[in-house]
């Protein structure tokens, strides 16, 4: 018997018109954990930045989460452990963990209601990354431009943050959609 | 006022974000230290009123272990380290 593999947000029929405040669901993306020794984080953090194309997130010292938009899991997860042998542990996270990118000029209002860290680009700069709590929820957190944000968490609270977002976009009109598809098909 | 703990690994994080572990200036008997010194150990607790030193664990961000000594009386943080840098 065959994995099916079934987005936790697959119900959800999408906003009819795409608004300024958009909450994207990218359909198929590839996420592993990579785990090291403190001792090896350097290393570890020198081996992504050689490997060119992959997004790493901050986790914890000596953890992190990597994404990859156009490489399937097994791939990505064999790519990493022969990038990073024997200094740090790569698990295939795709099928736990649900991506959601929020964007739109109205994006740090809307997520003022439930983070509580400072989103002034110049505090909390594009590129940075770490878990924090949203609302209930923690979540992995980061800003992948300036009205743009990326938010990681565990399959089983997607819903609940999933429809945590819409509630605290309503008052912005906030749409929300699938994208992406291609990596998971053949 | 918001309670702000100041994570080494995270940054400026409200106090919801963790969970407090209890007293963190009681040190482990050696294994065959006596009863009563396992019982102090296990079970007995000041319940001081100023300066305290305290596992925190940041279980909403980096999860680690954090020493916070902060004041009981007025929430004043002194100092936030990483538990395992001792």
């Amino acid at each position: 018997m065959s994995f099916q593999s079934r987005h936790p947000l697959e119900g959800k029929a999408g906003s009819a018109v795409r608004a300024v405040d958009h909450l994207e669901i990218p359909r198929s993306v590839a996420i592993a954990t990579v785990l090291s020794r403190l001792s090896d984080a350097a290393m570890v953090v020198a081996g992504f930045a050689a490997a060119g194309d992959l997004t790493m997130r901050n986790v914890a010292p000596g953890e992190w989460l990597v994404l990859s938009h156009v490489e399937r899991a097994v791939n990505l997860e064999r790519r990493l452990a022969a990038l990073l042998a024997d200094i740090a542990e790569v698990v295939d996270q795709s099928e736990g963990r649900v991506l959601l990118r929020l964007s739109g000029p109205n994006a740090r209002r809307i997520l003022a209601k439930g983070v509580a860290v400072d989103l002034d680009p110049s505090v909390f700069t594009v590129g940075q990354s770490a878990n924090l709590r949203c609302g209930h929820i923690a979540v992995n957190f980061a800003r992948s431009g300036e009205n743009e944000f990326e938010l990681i968490v565990f399959r089983s609270f997607a819903e609940s943050l999933f429809e945590d977002l819409l509630a605290m976009g309503r008052e912005f009109d906030l749409s929300y959609g699938f994208s992406g598809g291609l990596a998971d098909q053949g | 006022m918001a309670s702000f703990i100041s994570c080494p690994h995270c940054g400026i994080r409200p106090k919801e974000e963790f969970t407090v572990r209890g007293d963190a200036s009681v040190i482990r008997p050696e294994p065959d230290a006596s009863d009563e010194a396992w019982h102090n150990y296990v079970h007995i607790r000041a319940n001081p009123r100023g300066r305290t030193r305290e596992h925190w664990q940041h279980v909403f961000g980096c999860r680690r272990f954090l020493v916070v000594e902060r004041d009981t009386v007025t929430h004043e943080v002194y100092s936030v380290t990483d538990g395992g840098s001792r």
